[in-house]
């Protein structure tokens, strides 16, 4: 058996580098299926994969919008006691993608048309087979881990109506109650404030409107693994839907699972740079840096600077990011005076002293009695703010 | 001489005074290799209590009707197989999250090597070479030397019958078995966090599921060496003991032990030298009335 399995596992491998070479997963055997998902004998070679015949071209994965999906499915393949279950597919695939995407139901996800769930799960219980669940299992594990949670129920009849005395539900108008369902916008918070268990410092204060808006991050960046119990909590009645952020909050989490939020992008290794006595204002690049973000460079997104989401410091000398301001190339309009003929010729140097264009000009090295901004050597086109 | 080596003394000189099973006698059994089993994995169970309802239907047991076991307040007390219950589930805080409790099924283990078949003075209790554990009402004499051998405390006496009360726990639905259909709780679990197949099968697929996910569970196979191995397997996300499973050596539970610790065992004791002999003299009799 132990040189059965290690032969697999090299022809596995084997062909797990040859999906790497064409630029596919390249551990595709350590994925959490089974490799008889795919193959349908017991030792796969290169040569003879034995692959079971689905739509497979590569295995990439697909993900279509939720609102192309199907808005209603009716599952009826093992109507028994119960009516057929009307499930509101296309919300289900709207709010999946706060929750891990497509995969977390489809999690045999390939290019082309989707799976359906009977390809891979019998819908017989007395099999010989029983690697993977029945159908009725699978459905059922896809669906109450995450209902549970939220209602705290696990009955029946919450997602199936009992059929009694023949009563049979009337599908179309279910489908027409719930087709076009969609979760209402959610509403962004600007800043959440929790509160820990740190000594030297309760508050952590989270501005989150600046992540999204200023540091430019999807919603999925942090919120992929959630589940609906994340806002919705039905046993809670005073929960986050409710919650208006406007008192300190504490997370029901442990410690490193609260710090991996953050930890992608912040170290955690400093706590105070987060935990503070009181409530923390907004990030301000002037007082984090020392160098204020004037107009021009407060609209860029951070990395439009920090490249590769590396928010080191950066050289602050214009050339450093505008390479073509070289003296003699430089266009002074676009800063909104155009120079007169006396000053074109001029080295930056001769106003700017010591380069440091941040700092008002000087006039002191050719004039006595002239300073800027009340005189100006040239035009000005638009309101120079300093 | 302490009390426990005395009592153990006692039950020594018991069985050996009345016919008890030899367990030597045993060596002949051949059991099958493919013998079947259930695999409950603990992660898995919603604890939908859908179990217990089609458990007492097919033993026509009283039962209440299905939709009524979706209460969960029989969550706040533990509660243990009996004899209007062949099965149970409890349900234990999970402490990876709080909202997800665990729910666990109870119910005979079908041990391989079962103490309530060798604890038996009758051969009530029968372990068939397919898996089951089963017994048999019209031999059973009611001494429950059984209920204090077995290391899950399984076997139930009904305590409210003056007559002939009888012995019950879990037959894994032989009888359904043997129509070709699955137990009645295997069939109905909408999860499937009961498998049904052979049981060398359902190792490796627990195994396989502990490869897969060892975040999701912990590495014990509960059942696969426990007392000898059990055709009921169990597969949990943390710590058997922290379930309520007895800790249990691989060392099948030879009969009577002092090893067994649970609370029937200290409250029983006393009375089970003057079963032992009781039930000798009821099996005689009872052989005798059979003759006549
Ligand atoms: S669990 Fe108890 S009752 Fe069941 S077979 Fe084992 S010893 Fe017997
Ligand atoms: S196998 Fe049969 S007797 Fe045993 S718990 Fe399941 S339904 Fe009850
Ligand atoms: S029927 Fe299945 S899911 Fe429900 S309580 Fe029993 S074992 Fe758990």
């Amino acid at each position: 058996m132990k040189k059965l399995s290690s032969l697999l596992l090299i022809n596995l491998f084997l062909i797990s580098s040859l999906f790497a070479q064409q630029n596919v997963e390249p551990k595709h055997f350590q994925q959490q299926i089974d490799c008889k998902t795919c193959h349908k004998c017991d030792v796969p070679t290169k040569d003879d994969p034995c692959l079971i015949a689905c739509p497979r071209v590569k295995m990439l994965k697909t993900y279509p919008s939720p609102e192309s999906s199907p808005s209603v499915l009716i599952i009826k393949k093992l109507e028994d006691r119960y009516n057929p279950v009307v499930f509101s597919h296309r919300i289900h695939a709207q709010m999946s993608e706060l929750s891990g995407g497509c995969e977390t139901c489809h999690h045999y996800n390939t290019l082309g048309p989707i799976l359906s769930c009977n390809e891979c799960h019998s819908i017989k219980r007395l099999r010989d087979d029983v690697r993977n669940p029945d159908l009725k299992g699978a459905y059922h594990q896809q669906c109450i881990t995450c209902h549970r949670q939220w209602n705290h129920k696990a009955d029946c009849i919450s997602c199936h109506e009992l059929k009694k005395n023949g009563n049979k539900i009337n599908i179309q108008q279910k489908i027409a109650e719930i087709g076009n369902k969609l979760h209402p916008k959610v509403k962004e918070p600007t800043k959440i404030v929790f509160e820990t268990n740190y000594n030297k410092g309760k508050l952590v204060t989270f501005y989150h409107n600046d992540h999204t808006k200023i540091f430019g991050l999807d919603c999925v960046s942090c919120h992929k693994n959630d589940n609906c119990i994340f806002c919705h909590d039905k046993k809670d009645e005073i929960n986050y839907k409710t919650l208006i952020y406007d008192k300190p909050i504490k997370l029901n989490l442990a410690e490193s699972e609260r710090h991996k939020m953050c930890s992608d992008c912040h170290k955690t290794s400093d706590c105070n740079l987060c935990h503070k006595e009181d409530i923390a204002k907004p990030f301000n690049h002037g007082i984090s840096t020392c160098w204020a973000l004037n107009n021009f460079h407060k609209q860029l997104t951070c990395i439009k600077c920090h490249k590769k989401n590396k928010f080191i410091k950066l050289n602050n000398q214009c050339i450093s990011c505008h390479k073509d301001w070289t003296e003699g190339k430089f266009n002074h309009k676009i800063t909104g005076l155009i120079l007169d003929e006396n000053h074109t010729d001029l080295d930056c140097s001769d106003c700017h002293i010591n380069m440091e264009f941040i700092k008002k000009p000087t006039c002191d090295n050719c004039h006595d009695e002239k300073s800027f901004p009340k005189d100006k050597p040239g035009k000005l086109i638009k309101k120079v703010k300093p | 001489m302490d009390r426990r080596n005395f009592l153990k003394a006692a039950a020594i000189a018991c069985t050996a005074a009345i016919p008890a099973k030899d367990l030597k006698a045993n060596e002949k059994f051949k059991i099958d290799e493919d013998r079947v089993g259930v695999l409950v994995d603990t992660t898995i169970c919603i604890g939908c209590r859908n179990c217990e309802w089609a458990c007492k239907k097919a033993h026509n047991l009283s039962t209440e009707p299905l939709e009524k076991y979706s209460n969960r307040e029989v969550f706040e007390n533990k509660r243990r197989p009996n004899n209007k219950a062949l099965t149970v589930v409890n349900q234990f805080y999970n402490p990876k999250n709080s909202q997800l409790p665990i729910d666990v099924k109870v119910q005979c283990m079908h041990c391989d090597e079962p103490a309530c078949v060798s604890a038996c003075i009758v051969h009530a209790i029968t372990k068939h070479k397919e898996g089951p554990v089963t017994w048999d009402s019209t031999m059973c004499i009611g001494c429950r030397y059984c209920m204090v051998a077995c290391p899950f405390q399984i076997p139930a006496f009904e305590y409210d019958k003056a007559l002939q009360p009888k012995i019950m726990k879990c037959d894994f639905c032989i009888d359904r078995q043997k129509e070709g259909k699955l137990p009645a709780c295997v069939e109905i679990c909408p999860t499937e966090t009961l498998t049904f197949g052979k049981r060398k099968d359902l190792i490796e697929i627990a195994r396989d599921r502990i490869k897969r996910k060892p975040n999701r569970y912990s590495n014990h196979i509960l059942g696969e060496h426990e007392v000898g191995g059990t055709s009921w397997l169990y597969l949990a996300g943390q710590d058997f003991s922290k379930l309520d499973f007895p800790k249990l050596v691989s060392d099948p539970a030879p009969g009577v032990t002092e090893s067994i610790q649970h609370g029937i065992f200290a409250y029983f004791i006393p009375p089970i030298a003057l079963y032992a002999l009781l039930g000798g003299i009821m099996w005689i009799n009872k052989n005798k009335s059979g003759e006549e």
